[in-house]
């Protein structure tokens, strides 16, 4: 159970988030719509612990990730946070399976574990076939797929996506779409930022929640 | 514990960016080799210093008039002979010859080879050196600034000096002062007094000054104490002043060629600490990423303090190496006309290997430990920053 409560985040005297409270159950798949600027990618962020609300609770399993230090906000993000975001946030230079260990480096897992679950990771986002592959010599739908592989390879119980389809044509997003309905499927608490109507009108999909000028509407 | 596959990504961190770190590598393997240059030419010309100056005796005494040098009086050797401690004193005759061709001049040292204390001196760099074969026609030993010039001059064995009275005298070449007394004995000219005195121009009674050996170590301040009371005319210059007066020649050259490092090495330091303050995109990119996949702070740190310690510890290495090669191998072209100039001979001094830990250990400290500061100052503080502008 994911439960934001006053959450509000200002960068400087501009308030981007205002108020925000919403309660979001396990194994449900939300979309976050709204324009550009309203506030969507702030509150995925929140909710990552990559920033930190100005005020506010944000809880998790009943866990305030807000009051958390660094040790257990890592902790955090590194068990049960997924990303996948608009821009392509990889190592360039680095093969698909090399990006997608990341998660696993600092882990106490033996190295047939480790490669079991970036196996796996990779079979579920369907770029097994370009473990091998340097990330600049992807596609753009390859390059979403390996970051969807890196989110789900330490087994997370939250997938935050920003903008997923944003950089994708048709049929790479409708491919996004299948892999997300399977993770939904697996249990995964899912929240996807977008105003991508492909996404926003799924049927299978549990929240639309729409956000203007920082407000839930 | 870390496991395989962290230093697996280490590595190709180090490797698949390694455009990215070469030039770093490039400009900080330079610039440790410099430095190693320089304290590798200076150690070695220290060791050499010291074991020329091993050979030299302990006072020298000249007497002065109205702040000139001139003619020691015979009559002081046989007064200084007279004090208790001093084990021998012995003239000496020293001029300078004028060699036309090449405009520069030679230091002719004529010395008494029946004393015992100056043979003994001379033993110490000529292991085997035979006296009665040295003394039974006009030879001469000479460093090896001269006899690069003989050579130059095709002067095969011997070389005829011009002393004052329009005679020719020739001179066999007996001998060449080992390289590592190069430093000192370069441009000299060893040979018997008598000869010394005949190629000068001096008369018999003239000696220039007065080598005086002690024999026990610890009565050198009581002996000097002596000399100094005995004549008021005169100066003493003991081995220690000699070895400072080099010193502070080459700790003088040294020190501004440091200065002028620390300056260049500073620069590189801004440069690089500027680099990674305005952070290029790519790198806040690796960062924000590590974070965002669960790395604290402290683990985004050790990463990037393995990372760059590899690179600066392969500097250092690699610097050290070129270091050994330019000045060992290669003699240090550059850095040693810095150290040595050209003031009269040119001199072709041989460094021979000198390696000293601490020294090692002092380069290590002086480049590696600013450039992991700069270096982790600028990511610590990308690290504490929130990841979300980057991911946008």
């Amino acid at each position: 159970m994911i439960k934001l409560q006053n959450v509000c985040k200002n960068f400087g005297k501009t308030t981007v988030l205002d108020d925000i409270s919403l309660e979001i159950v396990q194994g449900t798949c939300s979309v976050l719509s709204g324009v550009s600027g309203s506030g969507k990618s702030t509150l995925l962020s929140i909710l990552g612990a990559i920033m930190k609300p100005s005020s506010g609770l944000v809880e998790v399993d009943g866990l305030n990730i807000v009051s958390l230090n660094d040790f257990y906000l890592s902790k955090y993000r590194g068990d049960s946070i997924g990303f996948v975001t608009q821009a392509f946030h990889l190592f360039d230079e680095l093969d698909v399976r090399d990006n997608v260990v990341v998660p696993l480096l600092l882990s106490d897992f033996s190295q047939k574990e480790i490669q079991q679950k970036v196996d796996t990771a990779m079979g579920i986002a369907s770029i097994e076939h370009k473990a091998q592959s340097k990330v600049t010599t992807l596609s753009g739908g390859e390059k979403q797929r390996c970051m969807i592989a890196r989110a789900l390879v330490n087994n997370p119980k939250i997938i935050l996506c920003d903008e997923p389809t944003a950089n994708l044509d048709k049929e790479n997003s409708l491919k996004f779409i299948q892999i997300i309905k399977e993770l939904k499927e697996s249990g995964k608490t899912i929240m996807i930022a977008t105003h991508d109507p492909l996404i926003s009108e799924l049927e299978w999909i549990d929240n639309i929640i729409n956000i203007t000028e920082g407000k839930i509407e | 514990m870390l496991n395989k596959e962290y230093i697996n990504f280490l590595a190709l961190l180090l490797f698949k960016y390694r455009a990215k770190h070469f030039w770093i590598l490039f400009i900080s393997s330079l610039l440790v080799a410099i430095l190693s240059s320089f304290l590798f030419v200076s150690s070695s010309i220290k060791k050499d210093v010291d074991l020329t100056l091993s050979s030299q005796s302990d006072f020298i005494v000249q007497k002065y008039r109205a702040g000139k040098v001139e003619d020691t009086p015979l009559e002081w050797v046989d007064e200084f002979n007279e004090i208790n401690g001093v084990e021998s004193a012995t003239p000496r005759v020293y001029g300078m010859h004028f060699y036309e061709p090449s405009e520069s001049y030679f230091m002719i040292v004529g010395i008494d080879f029946f004393d015992k204390s100056t043979l003994k001196s001379l033993q110490k760099v000529f292991d085997n050196l035979d006296v009665a074969d040295f003394l039974s026609k006009d030879n001469m030993i000479i460093g090896s600034g001269v006899q690069e010039l003989f050579d130059y001059y095709e002067y095969k064995g011997n070389y005829n000096f011009r002393p004052p009275d329009r005679s020719i005298k020739k001179v066999f070449i007996y001998d060449e002062f080992p390289k590592q007394t190069q430093i000192i004995t370069n441009d000299m000219v060893v040979m018997d007094i008598h000869l010394a005195r005949e190629i000068l121009g001096l008369s018999e009674n003239q000696v220039t000054d007065i080598a005086i050996e002690v024999a026990n170590p610890l009565e050198l301040q009581t002996v000097k104490t002596k000399l100094v009371v005995s004549h008021f005319n005169m100066r003493i210059i003991s081995k220690e002043d000699i070895s400072k007066l080099y010193e502070n020649l080459f700790n003088y050259k040294g020190g501004v060629f440091l200065a002028l490092y620390i300056l260049s090495l500073i620069t590189f330091l801004l440069i690089l600490y500027q680099r990674y303050t305005t952070v290029i995109y790519s790198d806040a990119k690796e960062i924000a990423i590590l974070r965002m996949t669960g790395f604290k702070i402290s683990d985004v740190i050790y990463l990037k303090l393995a990372e760059n310690f590899i690179i600066a510890v392969s500097s250092y290495m690699l610097g050290v190496i070129m270091a050994y090669i330019y000045v060992y191998i290669f003699n240090a072209p550059l850095i040693k006309e810095i150290f040595l100039g050209f003031n009269n001979l040119k001199n072709s001094v041989v460094f021979a290997p000198t390696i000293d830990v601490s020294m090692l250990v002092l380069i290590f400290l002086i480049f590696v430990i600013p450039f992991m500061l700069v270096v982790l100052v600028p990511v610590w503080r990308i690290a504490i920053s929130e990841s979300y502008e980057v991911m946008r």
